[in-house]
């Protein structure tokens, strides 16, 4: 038992993340039995990566934030205030949790004609897809599991996202529901190829799938203005990927009421309208390493292993912020126009870049 | 006349109206032209002629029943004590005024109070005593709001001090009238006027009629007192010959 | 591509027997066997207000509209017969609330025209400046509609708090946000002050100018123009055929407005121009309607600048020639109308509203009261503008039409 112990510890100490600000506090903590091994386990490095920063406890906070950030940035705009009466005080910076908690006790109603199993697996299901690429997205040293590969593997997972959609709008069965699925499916069509092809020529810029030559090679110009045309196309297929306003369409509450997740309620609900958020996480996540320097930036050194993942989330989290102003800008597009600019202009846009990036990945090497 | 034709969209044209789009939404984002009232915390101002409540006045009344027979919703309904005094039904009412207008006292009066909560549908039939003064509300609001306009900007003028809800009643300009027979010899005597007035000011008897020496019999004189009078002209709508009307006494 | 015919035997699904719907069951067996599909759209749907569309398409392709309204059926004219000339007020501007004081002018000037009343100058120019400020509020509403229709949430925002200015200008006037009640037979309730007056002349101007924001982020929004441009079009010859009022005739290029064809109350005396289009689309006849916003804006500076001294209640009505307070029910509750029939025309917001009423001389209540609102008039044409439409632009298409269900209900 204790030899398992420590070599777990031995393990996980072998690889911490090196943090010198809060060095003191580690190091007292690491000399008490039972607890080094779990501080240890925190400040493991994988298991940092991808429970903690960029993984699943800023993906929380991310969501808390982004949800009550959208409907506040969207307010403004509108001439109007915005959720506040939750906590006052901090400007109701707590509505998404109260909406939160209010899903998790409302009831979760399965209808009839639903298939029941898969009705209620599915919104879970939907987040293997989503969670796994956090395994495989670097931040600085601290990596869940290091693969050259790295942006080939994230792209794969995203694009198995409407995948699990189209099956919940099966499993629903209701007429909304289907149309929604239909459109999703016509919808991932049409971004997804001009999206891997905008990759692809970044990764051909770079000459490598592996995230950390990506970001080694933007050390001096960031990818944005390396591939300004990827740039544009990544960003208009994050919308669409996304269902972010002007391509709301799978979604369109007044023609199709919420389409594939229109019988969800409770907390089943909860989990399927965040899971947008997440996949626009993780895509503004790979945005970042593609585009804007990934994990590069000002280095402090009382943060020492720190710099990375934290620059990581800012960079994120500043996108995201910009992005979800266009939700007030755009009325929806008809399914046919954004098949139409996804087939035409962003699939052209797209082979320019692709050629751009290869040129630009000969020259460079 | 204007005429307008289809609105070009090639993609220059298109390219200028995203940017415009986004630029309006960013400027709004940095500096939004904010308009919401949060209205427990702060309360509208509004004008003296608002449509609110409706406060009625005892001392005014004279029970002359046409504000119950103007209302549209008939959602006034008198009810009687030593005279006949108006309840409304705020169920029913729709905040016309139109029995303020037609108050010829000037007895029922508006006022600014437009957010009355009622627990039960039963509660919302106000009687007499409970319309003659602004019912209690809590008031949460710190501040007053108030449109202000010029030419160039429309913004939210915000002030410390509390708008008074009452609105002090106006004067009606109505000449005085007073009810009046035009032709005593065509009474039926059937009372109904008697019967109905309020202030007990007509008295109908009977009396010796003789139109000659010949023809002689019993007939009824009207009798109206003025000083009783209140010209509520209840009289003038039950008469049944229609003899009796409304006339205009003084200034 | 050749399509070929398949003898499949179908089945309409057996609900549709029970949702009492008005087409015959020949009609439903017919479009399943033709390979159709029917949808209904509302009256429980985010995009369909109280009405049921029954939409016939042919995969995406809608190949027949068929309405169902009356839901929001509310007997206004039957109701009418039950009560006093002057207590029908309410009632009339009841079906279109924000375009109250377009059909309580209608209502007023039937009156009027049978008793012969003559109305004061000022309380005409007072009529006309109420009328358009529930014509830009109308409009303003429908915007917003239109704009939620089409998913755009600032473009429904922005003129629903635009609208509270127009609410604002008439609290001020009349008392109330809308349905005011405030035209009365031989004028109006009570006289304008001189600094309501000015703030309605301000708030135009800077209506004026939070108009520009709307115009940026909505009315030239790319998206917009996308989603409505050549998209439910109605042409010249169509629009007359299926009997179009108002904008929506003036957007397929007729020049008609009642206002100018047979002018009323002091739109002789003003200067102001009829906004017509070409195209007769969706987004033709949004235009229309945000060239009537500008044009009425103008009108209602006009009204006050020009706006004589004098009484606003007619001499024949009261004697009081500047609030009708305390003299209310002896001058109009016993009103009655010579025997004969009495109709006016009256350039709503959305288009032609016809009152008319038939008096049999002797009652103070009406014998018959007819209202034909605007939304009963294009109905047709809103319903034909949608064939060979893609199902997802109905939505587009309902919200260019500006379609009010219990306008059209009554």
């Amino acid at each position: 038992m204790m030899d398992i112990i420590n070599y777990l510890f031995e393990t996980f100490s072998s690889n911490m993340m090196d943090i010198p600000l809060i060095a003191p506090i580690v190091d007292y903590l690491m000399k008490i039995p039972v607890i080094n091994v779990l501080v240890a386990l925190i400040l493991w490095k994988p298991f940092f990566a991808v429970i903690i920063m960029p993984g699943l406890g800023v993906l929380v906070l991310y969501l808390l934030y982004v949800v009550w950030y959208e409907r506040k940035l969207t307010a403004r705009i509108q001439w109007r205030v915005g959720p506040l009466e939750v906590a006052r005080p901090i400007r109701g910076a707590i509505q998404a949790l109260a909406d939160g908690i209010r899903y998790f006790f409302q009831e979760a109603i399965v209808h009839r004609e639903a298939h029941r199993p898969y009705y209620v697996q599915l919104p879970i299901l939907a987040f293997i897809p989503v969670l796994l690429p956090i395994m495989f997205i670097p931040a600085g040293s601290a990596v869940g599991i290091y693969t050259p590969y790295s942006i080939q593997l994230i792209v794969t997972f995203i694009a198995l996202i409407p995948i699990t959609i189209v099956a919940i709008g099966w499993a629903a069965n209701s007429r909304f529901a289907y149309i929604g699925s239909v459109r999703e499916a016509f919808m991932y069509f049409a971004y997804e190829v001009p999206f891997i092809i905008a990759v692809i020529s970044m990764i051909f810029l770079y000459g490598s799938g592996d995230a950390y030559v990506a970001v080694e090679k933007q050390s001096a110009i960031p990818g944005a203005l390396l591939n300004p045309i990827a740039f544009i196309v990544y960003i208009i297929a994050m919308l669409m990927a996304t269902s972010r306003l002007p391509f709301e369409i799978p979604e369109a509450d007044q023609e199709i009421a919420f389409g594939p997740f229109v019988e969800y309620s409770g907390i089943l609900f909860g989990l399927v309208m965040v899971l947008a958020y997440e996949k626009l996480y993780i895509m503004t996540l790979l945005f970042t390493i593609l585009f804007l320097g990934g994990w590069s930036g000002l280095y402090c050194p009382l943060l020492g292993d720190l710099n990375g993942p934290l620059w990581m989330f800012i960079k994120t989290i500043v996108v995201i912020s910009i992005l979800v102003i266009v939700r007030s800008i755009y009325a929806r597009y008809r399914l046919d126009q954004a098949l139409r600019i996804g087939w035409t202009s962003m699939l052209a846009l797209s082979i320019a870049a692709l050629v751009v990036g290869g040129a630009l990945g000969v020259w460079l090497s | 006349m204007i005429r307008l034709s289809k609105v070009k969209t090639d993609p220059v044209e298109n390219l200028k109206r995203h940017a415009e789009a986004i630029g309006e939404a960013v400027k709004q984002a940095i500096k939004p032209d904010r308009v919401t009232v949060e209205y427990p915390r702060e309360r509208r101002k509004y004008p003296e002629c608002f449509r609110g409540f409706i406060v009625f006045d005892k001392e005014k009344c004279i029970s002359c029943f046409r504000c119950a027979q103007i209302c549209p919703a008939n959602a006034i309904q008198m009810e009687y004590f030593d005279k006949a005094y108006p309840g409304i039904d705020y169920a029913k009412c729709i905040f016309c005024h139109f029995c303020v207008d037609s108050c010829p006292t000037g007895a029922l009066n508006t006022s600014k109070v437009h957010d009355v909560a009622f627990k039960s549908m039963d509660e919302m039939k106000l009687s007499t005593k409970q319309i003659t003064k602004v019912p209690e509300i809590v008031r949460e609001e710190k501040q007053t709001v108030e449109y202000y306009v010029d030419r160039n900007v429309w913004k939210l003028v915000r002030k410390k001090e509390l708008d008074r809800l009452e609105v002090p009643p106006k004067p009606v300009k109505v000449k005085e009238r007073k009810a009046a027979c035009t032709e005593p010899e065509s009474c039926l005597g059937c009372r109904l006027c008697a019967n109905v007035c309020p202030q007990n000011a007509i008295k109908v008897e009977k009396c010796e009629v003789s139109i000659d020496e010949e023809v002689t019999g019993t007939g009824c004189i009207l009798q109206i007192q003025t000083d009783l009078c209140t010209g509520c002209g209840l009289c003038v709508r039950q008469c049944p010959m229609q003899i009796l009307t409304l006339e205009e006494v003084g200034e | 591509m050749d399509e070929y015919v398949l003898d499949i035997p179908v089945e309409p699904p057996k609900e549709l027997r029970s949702l009492f719907i008005p087409i015959p069951p020949e009609y439903v067996e017919d479009t399943y066997k033709s390979d159709d599909f029917l949808i209904l759209v509302g009256p429980q749907h985010p995009g369909s207000g109280h009405m049921r569309l029954i939409v016939r398409v042919k995969g995406d392709i809608i190949q027949e509209v068929i309405p169902d309204p009356g839901y929001v059926h509310r007997s206004m004219e039957k109701l009418a017969e039950n009560r006093l000339y002057i207590q029908n007020i309410p009632l009339v501007e009841r079906p279109a609330i924000m375009d109250a004081p377009n059909f309580n002018l209608g209502y007023v000037r039937a009156i009027e025209e049978a008793l012969d009343v003559e109305v004061p100058e000022r309380a005409k120019y007072i009529r006309t400046m109420l009328a358009e400020l529930g014509r830009v509020g109308t409009h303003l509403y429908d915007a917003a509609i239109l704009a939620v229709f089409i998913g755009h949430t600032t473009g429904f925002m922005y003129p629903f708090a635009l609208r509270e200015l127009i609410c604002e200008a008439l609290v001020r006037l009349t008392g109330a946000r809308f349905t005011s009640s405030f035209i009365i037979p031989g004028g109006v309730r009570r006289d304008a002050d001189e600094s309501t007056l000015k703030w309605i002349y301000d708030m135009t101007l800077a209506m004026e100018r939070r108009l520009k924001s709307f115009e940026r982020i909505f009315i030239n929004n790319p998206t917009v123009i996308a989603r409505l441009q050549d998209v439910g079009v109605l042409s010249k010859e169509e629009a007359i055929k299926y009997g179009v009022v108002g904008p929506f005739l003036r957007a397929s290029g007729v020049e008609y407005d009642v206002r100018k064809v047979e002018p009323y109350e002091a739109y002789d005396d003003l200067a102001w121009d009829m906004p017509v289009s070409d195209a007769g689309d969706g987004y033709a006849r949004f235009l229309v309607r945000v060239n009537e916003v500008g044009q009425s804006l103008s009108i209602i500076r006009q009204c006050i600048k020009e706006m004589p001294e004098g009484r606003v209640i007619s001499e024949q009505i009261a004697e009081n020639g500047n609030d009708i307070r305390g003299s209310f029910y002896d001058s109009l509750s016993n009103i009655v109308l010579p025997s004969g029939e009495y109709t006016t025309l009256t350039e709503g917001a959305r288009g032609t509203i016809v009152f008319s009423i038939v008096s049999d001389g002797e009652s103070n209540v009406p014998y018959r009261l007819r209202i034909v609102s605007p939304g009963w008039l294009y109905l047709r044409g809103f319903m034909e503008s949608m064939k060979g439409e893609r199902l997802a632009d109905l939505q587009a298409i309902y919200g260019s039409f500006g379609y009010f269900p219990p306008e059209a209900d009554r």
